[in-house]
Parts: structure tokens; sequence; C-alpha cells
């Protein structure tokens, strides 16, 4: 059991090691269709990775909010 | 030598002996049918055209070319994969209703005119809700009955469209229709296969009530024979693209809360379908190559998803997220066949979903379209987080209540084997590169800027998720779609035809009897006996009095027409 947690915190470890490099290393990438102006802005996909998670649980828990109903709702 | 016949007829021709046939033998003979119908397709060269002249007019039931080929190949490959995975089948009913089914698809696909295609067109529908009601559960039925509906009105609507383009053209080709309701008309007959928001319902209301081995027949074909049509006739409208956008975004919120894995994997029907909308609505090079690539590789995954998912429901009966969980140790395979299939979907480098959906991507930005660059990869995001979701709460999450073993070894050699085709098809993209209908193709998926992009997007998106895990739990419920509405609308049509208009019926039948009654009373014999008995002997006219009127008749018919002459 102590190892499983060992191992889960381990990965835990590695997976914010591969989310901190992803963004450093978007800071290094050269670009190569800047067609629209947010493509200049540096590890612009982490942000929109962040920002567009939330923005869909929002837009969950919104949609939810009024049109969750019982699973027997239409029995 | 031998000529290629119709990929149809090879399946509707072999759907003929699976009712004689038992154990070893129909096992054989199922996956031998898709074998030969890739060979066919394999012999059959670009420009082949077959056809037959019907009341003035050309009928094609076999064109084709590298867009027709490329989708025939892909219902040809999953076929024989979904077959492997159903032989423990002994049901013969979804074996043969999966082979019309896929007969009429092909059908669809190789036509070369509008009379040929609606016909297949029209197959596929009666032929696919057999799928559903071999579940033989109420809510299978149900849903079969709302899913024929919907077919039958969009069915409607194709035919009065083809109609309108035939007066207006004089010719059935298979040809981008003419602007106007004929256009119109088509393109909602075309749009509700494809699961256009609002046409959508019947997809996620129907194919999770399908049987274990239906659902993944239903994932392939009909949308993607919708996706086909548009590309046909089409591509390049710029609605089109911004309806694949709305399409991604839509099924993504869906289902991100869905209960039903099955459900769940359903909505992202919708959103994957709306890549390949978005590519041929772009309508350049890169976007047909990219929405018909999607087409391709999604067909792939999805069947996948189905089979896991199909796999868990058969081996424990369960297919609630907030019932399931710990499967990854009972289940091993169908637990990484269904992280393939995920990362496939999701868009992860080194698997299929990554190439074609980057190609999508790619056309909208090509073609200065940065609304649809933006619904896209938020698209994108959603599905991650949704099947990080699944897989998290299906396989990982700790459920010590749970009883399962792993499905039967021809559900899981058809698993890995498809897993197999999603990861060779990521890695080699020039396989598929090839046969696409835009040749050569200038993309190049394994860029690091776009590779380092995607990993970005991803482990951000992931880290929420793991940050708010409790904010994207299950839960028990379901949530309204437009599919209320219709129930409503339908309703209130129910309501109305019983109340009103039945009363109004009984009014108008009311006072027509009370009008005959009047009538009939007027025409009655005013010598007829008012009481006692009657005696005819005494009350009946006289037979001379009628041959008189008769001959007195005569006579004048024949002085008018003397005089007239």
């Amino acid at each position: 059991m102590n190892e499983l947690a060992s191992m889960e915190r381990l990965l835990k470890k590695l997976f914010y090691l591969l989310v901190v490099l992803s963004i450093l290393l978007g800071f290094f990438v050269k670009k190569e269709h800047s067609l629209f102006g947010w493509h200049e802005i540096p590890a612009v996909e982490a942000i929109f990775g962040g920002i567009g998670a939330l923005l869909l649980l929002m837009a969950g828990k919104f949609l939810a909010s009024f049109a969750s109903k019982k699973e027997d709702f239409y029995d | 030598m031998i000529k290629p016949i119709l990929p149809a007829l090879i399946f509707i021709l072999g759907a003929i002996p699976i009712p004689f046939l038992k154990g070893k033998l129909k096992q054989f003979y199922l996956l031998l049918v898709p074998v030969l119908a890739l060979i066919d397709l394999y012999s059959l060269g670009v420009g082949t055209q077959w056809g037959i002249p019907f009341l003035g007019y050309e009928l094609i039931f076999l064109k084709v070319d590298r867009l027709s080929l490329i989708i025939g190949y892909i219902f040809v490959l999953i076929g024989f994969l979904a077959l492997l995975y159903s032989l423990h089948v002994k049901e013969d009913l979804q074996h043969i209703a999966a082979f019309l089914y896929m007969a009429s698809s092909l059908g669809v696909v190789f036509s070369g005119d509008y009379f040929s295609l609606f016909v297949f067109w029209e197959i596929m529908a009666v032929t696919s809700v057999f799928l559903v009601w071999s579940q033989r559960e109420k809510a299978s039925l149900d849903a079969g009955f709302r899913y024929l509906l919907m077919h039958i009105l969009g069915g409607c609507c194709l035919l009065t469209g083809i109609i309108i383009q035939v007066i207006e053209t004089g010719t059935v080709a298979l040809t981008p229709p003419m602007n106007g309701w004929a256009s119109l008309l088509i393109l909602i007959g075309f749009g509700l296969n494809t699961a256009f928001i609002p046409l959508h319902t019947w997809l996620p209301d129907a194919y999770p009530e399908g049987t274990v081995v239906g659902s993944v027949f239903l994932s392939v074909f009909t949308t993607k024979t919708g996706v086909y049509t548009l590309a046909r006739c089409f591509s390049g409208n710029e609605i089109l693209a911004y309806m694949g956008g709305i399409m991604a975004i839509y099924g993504v919120i869906f289902a991100l809360l869905q209960n039903d894995i099955r459900r769940l994997i359903s909505y992202h029907i919708v959103s994957q379908v709306g890549y390949m909308v978005a590519g041929v609505g772009v309508g350049t090079e890169l976007g047909v190559n990219g929405g018909i690539a999607h087409v391709f590789n999604h067909i792939l995954y999805k069947a996948l998803l189905f089979m896991c998912t199909g796999s868990i429901l058969y081996m424990s009966g369960k297919r609630k997220l907030t019932e399931l969980g710990g499967l990854a140790r009972m289940m091993p395979v169908t637990c990484i066949t269904c992280v393939i299939a995920s990362l496939s979907i999701s868009g992860v480098p080194g698997f299929n979903g990554f190439v074609s959906k980057g190609m999508v991507i790619g056309s909208a930005t090509e073609s200065q379209k940065p609304f649809l660059e933006l619904m896209l990869t938020l698209a994108s995001v959603g599905t991650f987080l949704s099947f990080t979701k699944l897989c998290y709460f299906t396989f990982f999450k700790r459920n010590d209540e749970i009883k399962a073993k792993e499905s039967p070894l021809n559900m899981q050699v058809a698993m890995i084997l498809t897993a197999s085709l999603c990861i060779l098809f990521g890695v080699f993209p020039q396989i598929l590169f090839h046969v696409l209908p835009y040749t050569p193709v200038g993309y190049h998926p394994y860029t690091f800027f776009h590779v380092i992009g995607v990993a970005q997007l991803f482990l951000v998106a992931g880290f929420v998720f793991f940050k708010a895990r409790s904010a994207f739990s299950p839960h028990p419920w379901i949530i309204l779609d437009f599919d209320y509405l219709y129930r409503k609308a339908f309703q209130a049509i129910a309501w109305f035809c019983r109340k009103p208009l039945n009363d109004f019926r009984l009014s108008i039948q009311a006072l027509f009897s009370k009008a005959v009654g009047y009538i009939a009373s007027l025409s009655r014999n005013p010598f007829s006996p008012k009481g006692g008995d009657y005696n005819e002997n005494i009350y009946r006219n006289p037979m001379g009095l009628g041959v008189l009127l008769a001959i007195l008749f005569l006579f004048l018919y024949g002085l008018i027409y003397l005089v007239r002459l």
C-alpha cells in the first residue's frame, strides 16, 4: 500500500515537472505560423489549456443548473 | 479475369446465408465477406462507373473517385474489426442488420446520382434501427422509434430537395445542388444524419441504447456518410465551417456532464463530427483532406471506444460513471485500449487524432478564420478533459464493490487490432496521406512547435482537472437537450390530434350524418305507409310506370339528338 502511495507521489511530481517544462519550452520554440495576434504570445497554448478548462467547467455548471434532471425523468 | 462488382452487393448477398450457418463456419464466413469486399475495393480503379437507364435518367450505382474510395476502405476495414468483435454473438438478426447497414452505407458512398443515394440512405436508417431494437429493452424500443422518426423526417426533406433539384436541372446526377429550396432541403437532409445542432438529438438518444455490438456499427456509418455527402455537395460552404465549430463545442460541454459512459462518447461523436464538418466547410485542400482524414481516424478510435465501453457493459453490467471504478486491474486489455482510444480522440502526439485534428485546425488558421480556430482548440481541451474523466472514474478510481473480468478473446483481439491501427496511423500518417482526396499532402504534423503547443494545451488542462477533480466528478442525473423540446412539441401535436382535431372531425361527422338523414327523408317514398304492416302488393308502384318513364326519357333523348344533328 505504501509502495502504491509513493508511486502515486512520484507520478504526480513527474506530471508537474512536465507541465512546467512544456510551459518553459513554449518560450523558446520558434513560431511557424503567426497569423493571428495571440500566436505571438509565448506559451499561449498553456494559457488556452488553463482558461479553456475553467471556461468549460463553468459552462457545464451553468448548463447543469437548469438542465439537469433525475435519471428517471422521461420514464 | 474477375470483374469488380458493387461493394454494397457483396454485403447484401452476403447477408442471405447467415441464418443457415452455425458455429465456427458462421464465424469464418462473417470475417470472409468483408475480406472479399476489401479485395473488391482494391480492384476498383478511380474512374470506374456503372449505371443503368431508368425512366429517362441515368442511375449510377458505382462511381469511384479518391473521395469515395477512402471512405469505402475505412468502412470495410472497420466492418471487419466490428464483425470480429461480434463473433461471440449468436443472434443472427444483429449480423444481418449489420451487413445490410454496411451495404447501404457503401451504396451511399458509391452512388453517382441522387436517386440511388436516397434509396440507400433510407435503407441505412431502417436497417440500423434493428441494432438498437435488438437490445430488447423498453428504453431501446422507444429510442429506436424516435431515431426512426427523426430519420424519416430528414429523409422527407432530402427527397423534397432532390425532387426540386431534378425539376430545376433535369438531371439526377450527384452534383452540388442549385441555390434555393433544393439546396436548403438537401442540406437539412444531409445535416440530420451528420448531427447538425439542433438536429443531433437522435444520436445521443439511440446510440447508448444499442446492443453491445450494435453500437459499434452505429458509431461508424450514419454520421460519416453525412460528412461524405457534405464533402461531395457542400464543400467550401462557410456556414458549414461554423456549424462544425458549434458542434465541436456543444458536444464537448454535454459530454462533460454525462454519467452514462456510452452517452458520453455519443456526445463526442457530435463533437468530433464537428471537426470534419468544419474541415469540409473551410473547403481548402487542407480542410477537405483534414476533414476526410478525421473521418478515417475517428472511425477507428470511436469504434474502439464503443468496443471498450461495450466490453465494460458486457462484463460488469454497468455503464454509469457513478457505479464504475477500479476496472484497470480486472480488465487490463479493455483499460489499455480505452486509454489509447482516449489519447487518439484527444489528439495527443503519436496517436491518429493528433494528425487529422491538426489538419482541420490548421485549415481554419490558413483560411483566416480566427474564431473557428479558437472554437476547435477549446473543443480539444474539452475532449481531453472528458476522456481524462472517463478513464479516471471507470478504471482508476477506487471501487471495491464492482466485480468483472476481461471480455471474450474475440473482443480483446478486435480492440487490440483497432488500437494498433490508431497508433499506426498516428506514427506513420503518410500511409493515410497517400489515399486522401487531394495529393500530395504538404502537411507536416510532427513539428517541434506543434508538438510542444499540444503538450502545453493538454498538460495544463490536465493540471486543472486534477486540481478541481471534485468539480468534474459524475452525478446520477441526465441533462436535458433539444429532444426535450421535440418531445414536448410531439406531445402537443398528439394532444392537438386527439382533442381539438378529433372534436372537429366528430362535429363534421355529426353534421354530415344529419344532412344525410335529412336528404334520406326527402327521398323517402311519399306513398309509403306511415304505420301498420307493409303489404308489397298494395303499396308497390306499378312496374309499367317505370317502363313508361324510361321510354319517355329515351324518346326525349332521341329527339334532342336528332335536332342537334
